[in-house]
């Protein structure tokens, strides 16, 4: 003990040499506790066993496929590093998983549970998919099959929708779970009807994103409608459970995000104006008919008041021509007595008075020029009475004696 | 993109909602000829606007980094 007394920062650096040197890189297993994932990304853990703990960091460049959960199994690479200014030493990791690809199972039911319990995945708490859709966000690469099959599906579907792709890191550990959960963030941002959250097809470990707390969390508290297309029909993710609707693919997600096709509104469309052109059809010619049946019956009306308006200026012309008669009586005396056996000569009844008849065949006068045939059926008008006759035979009387009677 | 001179889709529900109540009204055909005759006019102005509203539009992708592309 003589030996010259040694500082602090000499000690800690011959440590510093005995740990990160000597013992160096190494693989360790244990239970995880104390983990704590800060802000700034790094992620701050111990790992222990019966006998021992020992302090370990994940920093935030290096990526995990899985969400390590207290009271985990956990194996981590890295090496001893000790941090001078504290005292400490701690296992700088270049990698962590879970003991065994068991535990990764374990660790899903493990969150899966946890959730339900806190009524992560209660029916009642989803909400039915809006309609109308017009905007879809969505939150996956931007390269690969997936966005291009939803893609093409909607616009097959019904192009007039407006897509918001979030490019999203959908592969791999808790940094793609923090993005997934910021991409929901910044599309409920966007004022978007449904956010289809997804990818293709892949190991549990590329899919693990999906099984973490974090992207449950930011479904949990999306005000915007939240579509899981995770993977294949056969992947469920955590995701799926606390989804409002979960998409077996992504295609059958872009076909949930366009229940009604463009085709289908033409169809409809063209429906509707089938519909409209026969009703108005059917109203028009129903109008046709009462229009024709007015006028008709205007026309009639009109016809009735031309023959009265007729008859009274008949009756008029009689009452004149009677004054005339009474008052010019002793000047116009001649005149007006031929004027009166003129008149009353061209009357067609006038002759009636006399003893004469007149000839009616189908309801028509028989006037000089008719002829009758045996078998014709006459009615036979007189001044008081009218008889029906049928004509036996028929004589012609010669042309020159016509004028026997027509001057008479 | 292609979609400036069209109507938003929110609007074409609103136009198809319309022609349905339209078509219900000329069912009915209890307005007046005129009235009638306004709305099938209305009607099929409508379903022109729809038809081609549906046959013009073009899916527009925006992605979130602010400019607008259009994935094939």
């Amino acid at each position: 003990m003589n030996e010259q007394p040694l500082s602090v920062g000499e000690l800690t650096h011959a440590i510093k040499g005995l740990l990160e040197v000597g013992i160096g890189e190494v693989v360790v297993v244990g239970e995880l506790s104390n983990y704590k994932h800060h802000s700034s990304g790094h992620r701050y853990f111990t790992l222990k066993d019966a006998d021992a703990q020992i302090a370990g960091v994940l920093w935030r460049s290096r990526s995990i496929a899985f969400v390590p959960q207290d009271g985990m199994r956990i194996v981590v690479h890295g090496r001893l590093s000790v941090f001078a200014p504290q005292g400490k030493y701690q296992i700088d990791c270049a990698w962590m998983q879970p003991e065994g690809v068991g535990d990764l199972h374990k660790a899903f039911e493990l969150l899966k549970e946890k959730l339900r319990a806190r009524g992560y995945f209660d029916a009642a708490r989803k909400r039915p998919l809006p309609r109308p859709i017009r905007r879809v966000g969505i939150a996956t690469s931007p390269t690969g099959a997936v966005i291009r099959d939803m893609v093409t599906t909607i616009e097959r579907r019904f192009p007039a929708l407006e897509v918001i792709l979030r490019p999203t890191v959908v592969q791999g550990g808790d940094t793609a779970s923090r993005d997934i959960a910021q991409a929901i963030a910044d599309l409920n941002a966007c004022d978007v009807d449904v956010i289809i959250v997804g990818r293709g097809g892949g190991s549990m470990e590329d899919l693990w994103c999906f099984n973490t707390e974090i992207v449950a969390d930011a479904i949990l508290s999306s005000q915007t409608p939240v579509i899981s297309a995770v993977g294949h029909e056969t992947d469920v993710t955590i995701a799926d459970f606390v989804a409002d609707v979960r998409a077996a693919t992504p295609t059958a997600a872009a076909e949930l995000v366009t229940p009604v096709t463009a085709s289908d509104l033409m169809q409809g469309i063209a429906a509707l104006t089938e519909r409209m052109r026969s009703d108005i059809t059917l109203t028009i010619t129903g109008l046709l008919q009462t229009a024709t049946a007015f006028v008709d019956g205007r026309a009639a009306r009109r016809l009735t008041e031309r023959l009265h308006a007729k008859e009274q200026r008949i009756d008029d012309t009689t009452t004149r021509i009677a004054r005339a008669l009474t008052q010019n009586i002793a000047v116009r005396r001649m005149r007006i007595e031929h004027a009166a056996a003129l008149l009353s000569s061209l009357h067609p009844l006038a002759p009636l008075q006399r003893g004469y008849a007149v000839l009616e065949r189908n309801g028509q006068v028989l006037n000089a020029q008719s002829s009758l045939v045996p078998g014709d059926v006459v009615s036979i008008r007189r001044q008081f009475e009218t008889a029906t006759a049928t004509v036996n035979n028929v004589d012609t009387i010669p042309t020159n004696t016509g004028e026997h009677y027509g001057t008479k | 993109m292609a979609r400036s001179n069209t109507p938003p889709a929110a609007t074409l529900e609103d136009q198809l909602k319309r022609l349905e109540e339209i078509a219900t009204l000329l069912d009915r055909g209890e307005a007046p000829i005129d009235e009638q005759l306004r709305l099938f006019e209305e009607g099929m102005k409508l379903a022109g606007a729809c038809r081609e509203y549906l046959e013009t539009a073009e899916l527009s992708v925006r992605t979130l980094s602010g400019e607008q592309t259009q994935v094939d």
